[in-house]
């Protein structure tokens, strides 16, 4: 990014689209309110039709849009390596459709059901659902991916199913190309954005190793070498070395004691990994809208910035489903606020 | 010339049991375009069939996946078309689910025959990279008190990273082979750490080969064996493959009716909410053209058996935009359509610019290119490459007919002028003539352009638009009234009062009406409707100076040739004539594009963007066939 006039244009869609953001006061209160009030305070009333389903479908396609117009506005000025970035974190949401539906797939759910739980997605961000969703099981839904762009993934994968079917190795695997593409990217951007957004992206990629290598570790009871294969790489905090140390703890409790301080603040972390990752979610949000206003980098402003577009997103979307699906009010509290849930 | 002027709104109300065949009659016709607006959902809230699409969806996904195994059998595509009923979906879908469940067997053993050839071409490999080393295989793999050793191939994406990793666990890669996307490995460390490694090679998707024992210590054997292993899944694979063969040579006949069945079905799934129901009454509701509705009436009684009621009327006001327009066949003018559609489709009642177009082009086209021997190649090129550029044919027959008609005016064959006199000027002779003539031109089809956009938007019913607007009836009358005034002037006439009289009448209406639409704080607003008021004045301007182009560039094309026998002259016999034919031909190829572009720019900025919405539907209707957007 140098050239002046893009930089002031980007600015200035930020600062529009930034004061568009909810935040999380007005998240809380969306999720307080009554079916009816949500419907007209997100726009669901909007919506015409008496099916349930098929509003909630139509709701997620509006807001996937609005995101959709949103990064279109803010892809205009930009070129070469920093619209390539930008173009890998959007695709983040293929990445979770694929993800849904080896998960459907390994769970046998209907594939009406696993359609449910897929991301509506132009043409240029999204494979062909429907070819995939039409396969009986998992190793032919893999098959079916090794004739996309996602072929060496989806061969490792089908060599690792065949011998041991472990979900999260494919999901692993996925991260690890995405990240590790998304960090190849911001290596190609000048210098002025490079260690900015790198920054950024240690961040989040921290904050995915310790809470997936936690779970492996002590949830799943994977081998230390085995999760610390399954880490992503270009973590700012979390490097292989640091990482290795705490997954050779026996317990989590005696793990979290290994965490860096530049990672923990000096904090007691929670001892429950739901918990530690809301903290580390939390953290990275706060960090993320500090980008977003103050970095030098108007890039790293821009990925700040889809990177808490996307948290309220998802969080509208739990809402929505939340409601039509009648869920129970706290449980919805607690889902998306997990760590004020769990101090009261 | 007006765009879908003839469509018309149609409701076919109907029993329910009669739809799928109505949607296939229709789509036989190609005549219907659904409309899926809900507008009748009082009246029939349901959308029938999305219990039939999803059934569909998984039918045709079974037929795909037979398709890709066993290849697209032959069959005829003029087999008269059934009307699919649910019993017959219900029994086709679960007869496609039978069939792949029967031919999956043999496409899971051809995927694991695949995946043999693999390891096998990998076996055969590493006897060839240890061959070498003359060494007991079976010192490679396992068999150690304290030693661990492992064989075998990793994805060349996860050697740098397992590397790494299997360093920081006390094991070493000993040996690397192979390139491309699979790398063969040899591992080594501590038997105690087996566990630990077993876990990182299964994450990195390790392959082990496995090398019998038998053979541990006599390659020659192995590799026999090895030829033996491939003869064997060469037989195997012949096998499955003459299984599928006499399946489908068993079933061809209801493998080929499932899928007449399943194109026949298509029209009805891709209704969608075109088509409405509450109970057994239904409707489906389009757009026709009035010139079809007694045909389609006529064939839908002939094809239904319970009675229906076709309703149709002309398009509402305020669904105009939402009209379809059918895409008129052109005949010889189809390649001007084409570029016309690149603007943009006409909007319902729309005035069609496809002719006006062709002729402003070729016209103007000519004029900057007049010359018989260019025109006459560009001609005859179109005319050779008429099997490769299709319609576009006569857009170079029309464009060099043009310039070999104003090669004839201009007295032009190739550049010379003395061959042929005049039969109307050569632009050299009176550049301020063919700059005026160009500016005459330009400020009619200025004007023409804005007769056609009031006209436009008298028609859509925005009479505001047609009075006020850019290129609307007071701008005009002010853009001619001024032009009036500087001729006179240019005269030495003096500027007319009546015309000053009439500029200040519509510059006050003009300015008038932008205050009254503007809803912004008073600064602003005067500010706004000065500048609007300015833009208008100043677009009329600008735009006819901008045709100003069409006479330089018969000046230029004048000047080239002059450039080109000037070198030529300069050069000896055979430089002279290489000289005068590459000299034509860098003419003829590099300022023949530039005029094109110079004239698609004036229709496209001058003209179209004055009088062409260009924001139309087009007519996308029902067909038979499968759909896109399954």
């Amino acid at each position: 990014m140098s050239r002046l006039t893009d930089q002031a244009y980007l600015r200035t869609r930020l600062a529009i689209m930034s004061a568009n953001l909810m935040g999380k006061d007005r998240l809380d209160a969306l999720a307080e309110l009554p079916l009816d009030e949500l419907e007209t305070a997100s726009g669901l009333d909007a919506i015409s039709g008496s099916n349930q389903a098929a509003r909630l479908a139509a709701f997620e396609r509006a807001l996937t849009q609005t995101w959709l117009d949103e990064l279109s506005a803010l892809l205009r000025p930009l070129g070469g390596p920093a619209r390539r970035l930008l173009m890998q974190w959007a695709s983040r949401y293929e990445l979770l459709n694929i993800k849904a539906l080896v998960r459907g797939k390994i769970g046998q759910l209907p594939n009406e059901e696993i359609e449910r739980s897929l991301f509506r997605l132009p043409g240029f961000l999204s494979l062909n659902h429907d070819d995939l969703l039409n396969t009986d099981s998992v190793p032919e839904l893999l098959r079916h991916l090794q004739k996309t762009r996602y072929q060496r993934i989806a061969t490792q994968a089908l060599r690792r199913y065949e011998e041991r079917p472990d979900p999260f190795l494919l999901d692993a695997t996925l991260d690890q190309q995405f990240y590790g593409e998304l960090i190849d990217r911001a290596q190609q951007l000048a210098s002025t954005d490079r260690e900015e957004i790198l920054n950024l992206i240690g961040r989040i990629v921290d904050r995915h190793n310790l809470v997936w290598s936690l779970r492996y570790r002590f949830n799943y009871g994977l081998q230390p070498s085995e999760v610390l294969y399954l880490a992503i790489d270009g973590g700012r905090v979390l490097n292989r070395a640091v990482l290795q140390q705490i997954l050779n703890a026996d317990t989590l409790a005696e793990a979290l004691k290994r965490l860096p301080d530049s990672m923990t603040g000096k904090r007691q972390m929670p001892e429950q990994i739901t918990l530690i990752e809301a903290t580390l979610r939390s953290d990275l949000l706060l960090y993320a809208r500090r980008a977003m206003r103050a970095s030098p980098s108007v890039l790293t402003s821009v990925l700040a910035y889809l990177v808490i577009r996307h948290s309220e997103i998802t969080a509208l979307y739990a809402i929505a489903h939340a409601r039509i699906h009648g869920l129970d009010g706290q449980l919805l509290k607690e889902a998306l606020d997990p760590l004020h849930e769990a101090a009261a | 010339m007006r765009a879908g002027s003839d469509m018309r709104h149609v409701t076919v109300t109907m029993m329910r049991e009669d739809l799928p065949r109505a949607s296939l009659v229709l789509a036989e016709l190609e005549t219907f375009a659904p409309d899926d607006r809900p507008l009748l959902e009082s009246e029939l809230p349901e959308i029938p069939g999305s219990t039939f699409r999803d059934r569909i969806r998984r039918a045709w996904g079974h037929l795909d996946r037979l398709v890709a195994l066993l290849g697209d059998p032959p069959h005829a595509d003029t087999e008269p078309l059934l009307v699919l009923r649910r019993e017959q979906l219900v029994e086709i879908d679960q007869w496609l689910a039978d069939a792949w469940k029967q031919c999956t067997p043999c496409e899971e053993d051809l995927h694991q025959i695949e995946d043999d050839y693999q390891e096998l071409h990998h076996l055969e490999q590493s006897l060839h990279d240890f061959a070498g080393l003359d060494i007991d295989l079976s010192r490679l793999q396992g068999g150690h008190a304290h030693l661990d050793m492992r064989i075998g191939s990793v994805p060349s994406d996860n050697l740098a990273r397992l590397r790494d990793v299997l360093e920081l666990s006390n094991h070493l890669i000993l040996n690397v082979a192979g390139e491309g996307e699979t790398l063969r490995i040899l591992v080594a460390g501590r038997r105690e750490d087996a566990a630990v490694l077993d876990s990182v090679l299964h994450a990195a998707a390790f392959q082990p080969l496995i090398i019998p024992e038998s053979f541990h210590d006599n390659p020659e054997a192995l590799r026999e064996e090895l030829g033996n292993r491939r003869a064997e899944l060469d037989r195997k694979c012949e096998q499955l493959r003459g299984q599928l063969a006499n399946w489908l040579d068993t079933n061809h006949r209801q493998f080929l009716r499932a899928r007449q069945l399943l194109v026949a079905a298509e029209p009805y799934v891709s209704l969608h909410g075109a088509a409405r129901s509450r109970g057994t009454l239904a409707a489906l509701q389009g757009w026709i053209r009035a010139a079809h509705l007694p045909d389609v009436e006529a064939r839908l009684s002939e094809s239904l058996s319970l009675p229906f009621v076709l309703e149709s009327r002309e398009p509402r006001a305020d669904e105009r935009h939402l009209v379809p327009v059918p895409v008129q066949n052109h005949g010889l003018l189809s390649p001007f359509a084409v570029l016309v559609q690149q603007y943009g489709v006409p909007r319902f009642g729309e005035f069609d610019p496809t002719i006006l177009f062709a002729v402003t082009f070729a016209g103007m086209f000519g004029m900057m290119f007049g010359d018989i021997g260019h025109g006459a190649i560009i001609l005859l090129t179109g005319i050779a490459l008429h099997r490769k550029i299709g319609t576009f044919t006569y857009l170079f027959v029309l464009a060099g007919a043009s310039a070999m008609l104003f090669g004839w005016l201009y007295g032009s064959i190739f550049g010379v002028e003395h061959w042929l006199h005049p039969l109307w000027i050569a632009p050299m002779s009176d550049p301020i003539y063919m700059l005026t003539v160009a500016l005459a031109w330009g400020v009619a089809f200025l004007t023409l352009g804005s007769v056609i956009a009031i006209a436009n938007r008298l028609l859509s019913g925005d009479q505001a638009g047609a009075l006020f607007g850019p290129g609307g009836l007071f701008s005009l009358i002010l853009y001619l009234s001024l032009l009036g005034g500087l001729i006179n002037l240019a005269q030495g006439d003096g500027f007319p009062p009546a015309a000053t009289l009439v500029i200040v009448a519509t510059l006050i209406l003009l300015t008038g009406y932008q205050w009254q639409s503007s809803d912004t704080p008073y600064g602003e607003r005067i500010f706004t409707t000065l500048i609007e008021t300015f833009e208008i004045v100043n677009g009329y301007i600008a735009s006819s100076l901008s045709f100003l182009r069409v006479a330089a560039f018969s000046l230029n094309h004048v000047a080239l040739s002059l450039a080109v026998f000037t070198l030529a002259d300069s050069m000896g016999t055979i430089g002279h004539w290489v000289t005068l034919v590459l000299g034509n031909l860098f003419i003829i190829v590099l300022e023949g594009v530039i005029v094109a572009i110079q004239t698609l720019r004036l229709e496209y900025y001058e003209g179209f963007s004055r009088y062409f919405y260009g924001d139309g539907t087009p007519f996308r209707p029902l067909r038979v066939g499968r759909s896109i957007n399954r």
